[in-house]
């Protein structure tokens, strides 16, 4: 198995506020992996700094070439595809328009029509709303929306920051599906951020805990939801 | 001859005529400060800024045209694309070299920065090109005398339109629909309007951000340089201090049309066109020097009712 992501004794943060404390962690090809931890433990940081976001030092090695210190635009052609926290959406920009920006750095335009007639197969309600300004659609809609925008650009690697924030039970239960499906049929490989951590495990293959800033646990994904710890701080036991 | 006879329904309270010309004079004003609206709004949509310097950079735009034509003898469409084109190309540069360094420091550093520039270019066009007005104005439609099109004129006054007013629409309309074709039927427009949507998000998508604020200082300088030209020509009048009411207009315009929106840019416009002209003709203890204060009013209520304007969008701060 090849590794995707690798990224070595990472450091990031906002202003003289240091963030990430020395992160390792790994990503292999077509792997599933989730990043524990709780509010201000550096999750958010951590992706934001992979994509270049951010000021950062140490290495991100992604299928051997270096990303510290390119420009955050030069990810996605990179095959870096990432759904920020909250909305990552374009509000002002039909749900199609949302997608035709999703595959901005394409220039097959009849393999991008194709892929965004198969996000509607994928997503059947954002093929019913095609026409509407993104900003009107549900929260859940715009997650979906987001994640198909995401993945208009053919990534080989999906960052996913908490995807599930701000949604009902069902939704987050239907989208993690989603996400799972994405693994499994597309071949995408997924790093994941979530403080749900248990709907989160359930389609991880490795999780990784971080605490203020350091990776302080990891393991596979069945492993860690045996250990005490993080049955106490992330799945309600 | 006129086109149309009217009879006659006047009487001491209503001159049909006279209605007539005071609107089209509105809505050719109106037009003037649509166009000034357009640049505001193109800059607006995507840096969030406001632009002080826009009239300077049309006027200076504009003292180039008059360079180019009354000294150089230049065919005066081709000096206005040449002038729009390096217009653009000044525009973009500015915003590369002056606004992005202090786009990190604070929102106010790169409006503060702008003032700056009005008063650089106000003062080096003084000092280049004296504080006189200059004349003869580079004509880009007809502008003689009879060069109208008389519709009434079996009534006292008689009613016609100029083909300078007619021009100023003209310009209008093939803006518009220059820069509607741009942003909703080609991918640099999609990205220019993802840009002012969610910045963050078109970096991840892999929208070269700085470039599209670029452009949007590009296009706004462009329409600037266009609208100089058409406006000295319309409004007669060629010096340094010529586009600083028109500006404060073309403000006003974009705050009650919205400062998001073309077509808020082009309804704010006429809008304030129409009551500048109106409200002295109808009251008349309103003197001209007052419709500035009437226009004010107009703003205050639209932006009662609706803080965003008439067609601006409304904005949720993102954390």
């Amino acid at each position: 198995m090849t590794t995707m992501l690798k990224v070595s004794n990472l450091e990031a943060g906002y202003g003289p506020i240091q963030v990430l404390r020395g992160v390792d962690l790994y990503v292999d090809e077509a792997e599933v992996v989730v990043l524990l931890g709780a509010n201000g433990a550096g999750k958010t940081t951590t992706i934001r700094a992979i994509c270049q976001m951010i000021d950062t030092k140490g290495s991100v090695d992604m299928c051997g070439v270096e990303l510290v210190g390119m420009r955050p635009e030069k990810m996605a052609g990179k095959g870096m595809a990432h759904v920020p926290q909250g909305r990552g959406t374009f509000p002002e920009l039909t749900v199609e328009e949302n997608l035709q920006v999703g595959a901005y750095v394409r220039k097959d335009r009849a393999a991008i029509r194709e892929d965004i007639d198969h996000s509607y197969t994928l997503f059947p309600r954002l093929g019913e709303r095609r026409g509407q300004l993104a900003g009107s659609l549900s929260g859940g809609e715009q997650q979906m929306l987001a994640v198909a925008r995401a993945m208009m650009c053919r990534p080989r690697l999906l960052l996913l920051d908490e995807p599930s924030l701000g949604l009902a039970p069902l939704v987050i239960q239907s989208l993690f599906d989603r996400f799972s499906a994405l693994n499994k049929d597309e071949g995408v490989t997924l790093f994941i951020v979530e403080q749900n951590a248990n709907v989160a495990l359930d389609i991880a293959d490795r999780a990784y805990v971080i605490e203020a800033g350091r990776i302080v646990l990891t393991g596979g994904a069945d492993e860690l939801r045996e250990n005490d710890a993080v049955r106490r701080a992330y799945l309600g036991f | 001859m006129g086109i149309l006879a009217v009879p006659g329904i006047d009487d001491k309270f209503f001159n049909l005529t006279l209605f007539l010309q005071n609107l089209t004079n509105a809505l050719a004003n109106g037009a003037v400060y649509a166009l000034m609206a357009l640049t505001v709004v193109m800059i607006y949509k995507t840096t969030g800024h406001l632009n002080f310097a826009q009239g300077e950079m049309a006027m200076f735009s504009t003292f180039i045209v008059y360079v180019l034509v009354i000294e150089q003898g230049f065919n005066v469409w081709a000096a206005i694309v040449l002038v729009v084109l390096g217009s653009m190309v000044v525009g973009a540069g500015i915003e590369r070299i002056l606004i992005q360094p202090l786009e990190r420091r604070s929102v106010l550093a790169p409006v503060i920065l702008t003032l700056g520039l009005f008063f650089i270019l106000n003062g080096g066009a003084a000092t280049i090109w004296g504080t006189q007005p200059h004349s003869p104005i580079p004509a880009p439609f007809p502008g003689k005398l009879d060069d109208k099109v008389d519709i009434i004129t079996n009534r006292v006054p008689h009613f016609f339109v100029t083909y300078k007013a007619i021009g100023v629409w003209i310009t209008l309309v093939v803006l518009v629909l220059l820069l509607n074709l741009l942003l909703k039927r080609t991918k640099l427009g999609l990205a220019y309007r993802a840009v002012a949507a969610n910045a963050e998000s078109s970096l991840i998508v892999g929208i070269p951000v700085k470039r599209m604020l670029m452009l949007g200082w590009a296009l706004a300088a462009g329409i600037g340089a266009i609208a100089g030209a058409v406006i000295a020509q319309y409004r007669n009048v060629l010096d340094f201090n010529f586009m600083a009411a028109v500006l404060l207009f073309g403000f006003a315009a974009a705050c009650v049309g919205g400062f998001d929106s073309i077509l808020g840019a082009v309804v704010g416009g006429l809008l304030v066109g129409v009551v500048e002209t109106f409200t002295p003709a109808l009251f008349t203890f309103v003197g001209s020097e007052l419709s500035l204060v009437m226009v004010l009013l107009v703003i205050l209520i639209v932006l009662y009712f609706r803080p965003q304007g008439l067609f601006g969008s409304k904005r949720v701060e993102r954390v």
